[in-house]
């Protein structure tokens, strides 16, 4: 119930008291990892932080480019996405998933489902930089397209969530997302005799419990995949479905313009960490309520206090490791799909993909030449890459190749509540007080 | 510190003394009269104030304290069964706060018995009533330079979650009583007749007296259950989240409101339908009566212990047939009517200035600390 869930939020307080002592009698001795802390000695180290230990060493342009490199997987079509043992596929636990995900009433007011930040018309995310919050916040990320994301090992930004499972209940209620309670939401469905037929019909249980909701909406999740790209008929053997221009799209990715370092494999990602430049997201210093919400990710993350009063930025996969050089490193994120996902990066920094490709040209800064908040941990694989503007031409075409068509939906008329008894029932219960 | 005086010190002595000398079939229960003086801290309390009509205590911000405890209802509300956070409903009436600060527990159930504090976080934190993850509050009133302000000159540093719970707290306490003809020693001779039967032949000082009138415990006097309860799913959600969450048996199926049944659990569910007495002043402002609004008026509650209250084998001995003719049911209800005093409707009392629209952006961000 809430009050003890939100109560055990106290804890980052009282935490607080007690940095705050400690700091003043060590004067700040001990922990040092706040900004403007030294690179390490060689640029090497940072590419051997632990989560970044696979990060491939510096290779030559010439030299990977076509070649088969071992460390790198090559672009390939991709299969069906991997279905986990304790949660099986059903079309019954699919629909009912699909219900779910359009219904306000799992989050915390009533007011917004998970579709109303993972909108299908906006690309199964929401089209602004920093996505809308619960109401009365705003978030502090993008929200991420929920289309394709069942072939993530790790799930948001920073990977901070295993899988769709456990994904979802973070999302429901996390205070800037749906903002609800556990035991509400499971009593709402209890109230819906149409998901009490269906629960008991998928699940075998005589009233809805919360967990199911979570794995029937992970379920749902895993039907939301495209496979069918100009990319995956190209690889499949259909060579009309890339046009020249895509082709030599294609050879840029895998060669000159670097992306498929990161972006490789049959998802287009190798779902390591790396700080590529992105520059902070102007929004945090224009708009007190973005302010509001950035602290408190800070309290949520588990930053330190002397961390929560200096930091600016997203630090990304630090606060999972708090290893100071995961500092601003994020999840490398999938470029399937990307037609219809603007805008892009974490905090959606680029409007357009003809931004994005400017900016890896550039060696990871944006037009008025910012990059990264953590210099420090910025990856060596992102370098100026001396694109003409025709080859940026034809590796954006490319990049569009890894989109196929739009994919839509219309929202499920969602099934009404119903008391649970009658007033008769409630009369005899009265007269055998 | 400045403490100010929120009672006034007339107090009559015929309020005292004389409610004990009925002696027979009254047991030995204190005496009610004038509530004790509160020492309060007034930069404390003003910050409460403009907390408690602060919507933006609520997890949307969609409801403030006040939209529920509303001052010109004694801080209760006209509904029978109290508003919920949005998207779902209470299901029990939302009680006057005048006073509280005066209790030793709180709730109808009495599920919380240390202190204000306690009931200000459970308040602020339940899903059902606010919903509000007190770390993402806190960093809205950081935002605030007002509260920026009045924090600190209430001595609580910058704007926090514990800050709050202490500030809300002290503003309670400025809710005390005020005027009431019974501690005036004004009463009309119907109120006076009123008052002994309320302490003789009706036997209600058993349950409540003191100066609050009541004695903080828990008793099944056969109030009925208000069916909207269940009827209303938005309700009964909000009722099975409760039930589960305090370990209430087979709470999927449950017909009744199990009251105090939450504090020993008892097998036998003898403790069911138990509530916390409550208390009996400025109940000319907080209508409707009874944990689930089920009285209407103040004349319905008198002819409701008249008759012995509802069925229920678990009803207390003490609630039986009283005999009262329809003059002394009058009587009794001047009397209680009596124990209201003065609106607490004025700026004293009620935050009046507009709350910002927007969280003003914090120039500089970059260069100075969160
Ligand atoms: C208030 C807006 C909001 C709501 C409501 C919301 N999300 Fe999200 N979602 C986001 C944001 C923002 C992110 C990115 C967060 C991050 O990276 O830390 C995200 C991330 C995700 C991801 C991760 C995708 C990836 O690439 O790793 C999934 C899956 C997801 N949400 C599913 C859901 C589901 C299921 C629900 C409903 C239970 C839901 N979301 C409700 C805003 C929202
Ligand atoms: C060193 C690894 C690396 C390389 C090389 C790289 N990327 Fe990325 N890419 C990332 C990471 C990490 C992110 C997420 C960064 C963030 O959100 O702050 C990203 C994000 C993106 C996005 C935004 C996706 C979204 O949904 O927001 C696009 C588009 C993109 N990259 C395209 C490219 C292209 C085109 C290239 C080649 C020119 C390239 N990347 C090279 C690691 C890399
Ligand atoms: C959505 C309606 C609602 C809101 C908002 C609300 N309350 Fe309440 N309050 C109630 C109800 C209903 C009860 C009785 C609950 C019970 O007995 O289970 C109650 C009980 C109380 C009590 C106990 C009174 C007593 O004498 O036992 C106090 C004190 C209180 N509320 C203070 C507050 C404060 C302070 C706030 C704002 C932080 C607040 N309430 C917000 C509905 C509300
Ligand atoms: C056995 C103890 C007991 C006795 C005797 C008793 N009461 Fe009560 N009274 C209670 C309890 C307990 C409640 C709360 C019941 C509920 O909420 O369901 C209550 C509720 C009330 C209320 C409603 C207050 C409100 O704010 O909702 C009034 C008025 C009241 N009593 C007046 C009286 C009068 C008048 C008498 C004498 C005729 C009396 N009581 C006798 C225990 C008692």
């Amino acid at each position: 119930m809430g009050s003890f869930n939100k109560a055990e939020q106290k804890a980052p307080v009282l935490f607080l008291i007690i940095t705050v002592v400690v700091t003043a009698v060590a004067t700040m001795a001990t922990v040092t990892f706040a900004m403007g802390d030294k690179p390490p000695a060689t640029a090497s180290k940072v590419s051997l932080s632990p989560m970044s230990a696979a990060e491939p060493t510096q290779p030559q342009v010439k030299t990977f480019a076509k070649v088969a490199n071992p460390e790198i997987p090559p672009l390939a079509p991709l299969g069906p996405p991997p279905i986990p043992a304790d949660n099986p596929m059903s079309d019954a636990k699919v629909a009912l998933g699909k219900l779910l995900y359009f219904d306000p009433r799992l989050g915390g007011d009533a007011s917004i489902s998970c579709a109303t930040c993972h909108e299908p018309e906006q690309g199964w995310s929401f089209a602004e930089g920093i996505s809308r919050g619960y109401p009365g916040t705003v978030h502090w990320r993008g929200s991420q397209p929920v289309l394709n994301s069942a072939y993530y090992n790790k799930l948001f930004a920073a990977g901070s969530t295993p899988s769709l499972e456990s994904q979802a209940p973070s999302a429901a209620r996390g205070g800037v997302a749906g903002n609800g309670e556990n035991d509400i939401m499971e009593a709402r469905l209890r109230l819906i005799p149409d998901y009490v037929n269906r629960f008991n019909d998928v699940f075998g249980e005589p009233w809805p419990t919360i967990n199911n909701a979570w794995k029937a909406i992970a379920a749902f999740e895993r039907t939301l995949v495209q496979r069918d790209t100009p990319l995956d008929k190209y690889l499949l053997g259909d060579k009309t479905a890339l046009d020249d221009q895509q082709l030599r799209g294609k050879t840029l990715y895998e060669g000159k313009a670097r992306c498929i370092l990161c972006h490789n494999g049959a998802f287009t990602t190798n779902e390591k960490y790396y700080n590529i430049g992105v520059p902070r997201a102007t929004r945090w210093e224009e708009d007190g309520l973005a302010q509001v919400t950035f602290r408190f990710e800070q309290y949520a993350k588990g930053a330190t206090e002397e961390m929560y009063r200096n930091i600016k930025d997203d630090a990304g996969l630090y606060y999972r490791n708090k290893n100071k050089w995961s500092m601003g490193k994020f999840r490398v994120p999938s470029l399937r799909y990307t037609k219809y996902t603007a805008p892009f990066m974490r905090q959606g920094q680029f409007y357009t993909l003809e931004e994005v490709i400017d900016f890896y040209d550039r060696g990871g800064f944006d037009e008025e030449g910012r990059t990264t908040s953590f210099p420090e941990t910025k990856t060596p694989l992102v370098q100026k890459l001396g694109l003409s503007d025709e080859e940026k031409e034809d590796l954006l075409t490319f990049i569009e190749a890894l989109s196929g068509d739009e994919i839509l939906m219309d929202k499920p008329k969602l099934p009404p509540y119903k008391p649970l008894f009658t007033r008769a029932e409630l009369q005899a219960a009265q007269a055998a007080k | 510190m400045v403490a100010i005086v929120t009672t006034r010190q007339c107090f009559f002595a015929v309020t005292l003394g004389v409610s004990l000398a009925i002696a027979g079939q009254v047991v030995a229960a204190p005496e009610i009269g004038p509530l004790p003086v509160l020492k309060v801290n007034e930069a404390r309390a003003e910050l409460g104030k403009r907390l408690f009509f602060d919507k933006r205590v609520s997890g949307d911000v969609g409801i403030s304290c006040a939209t529920c405890h509303e001052p010109e209802n004694g801080y209760a509300n006209k509904d029978a069964l109290s508003k919920g956070y949005p998207g779902n409903k209470h299901f029990r009436n939302a009680p006057g706060l005048i006073n509280t600060a005066h209790k030793k527990v709180w709730m109808h159930d009495g599920r919380i018995g240390t202190n204000l504090n306690d009931v200000t976080r459970e308040m602020i934190t339940e899903d059902y009533i606010m919903n509000m993850d007190m770390r993402i509050m806190q960093e809205r009133f950081k935002q605030d330079p007002l509260y920026v302000e009045m924090f600190k000159a209430a001595g609580l540093g910058e704007p926090s979650n514990g800050g709050v719970r202490k500030a809300i707290p002290e503003y309670l306490k400025t809710l005390t009583s005020r005027g009431a003809s019974f501690d005036k020693g004004t009463m009309s001779a119907s109120a006076k007749r009123g008052m002994k039967i309320f302490k003789g032949k009706a036997g209600c000082v058993a349950c409540h007296n003191g100066p609050v009138f009541t004695d903080g415990k828990a008793y099944n006097t056969g109030v009925k259950e208000n069916f909207d309860v269940w009827l209303d799913p938005q309700r009964h959600q909000a009722f099975i989240a409760y039930a589960a969450f305090m370990g209430i048996k087979n709470y999927m199926n449950l017909k009744r409101d199990p009251g105090a049944h939450l504090q020993k659990h008892a097998a036998d569910g003898s403790d069911m339908g138990k509530f916390i007495t409550p208390s009996l002043r400025e109940l000319k402002y907080t209508a409707p009566y009874m944990h689930n609004g089920t009285s209407k008026t103040l004349a319905d509650v008198v002819a409701f212990y008249n008759r012995g209250g509802d069925n229920d084998r678990n009803k207390n001995a003490r609630i039986k047939p009283l005999k009262l003719g329809k003059a002394e049911q009058k009587d009794l209800v001047a009397f209680l009517l009596a124990l209201s005093g003065e609106p607490l409707t004025s700026s004293k009392h009620v935050w009046q200035e507009a709350y910002p629209a927007e969280y003003p952006v914090i120039a500089n961000w970059l260069n100075v600390p969160n």
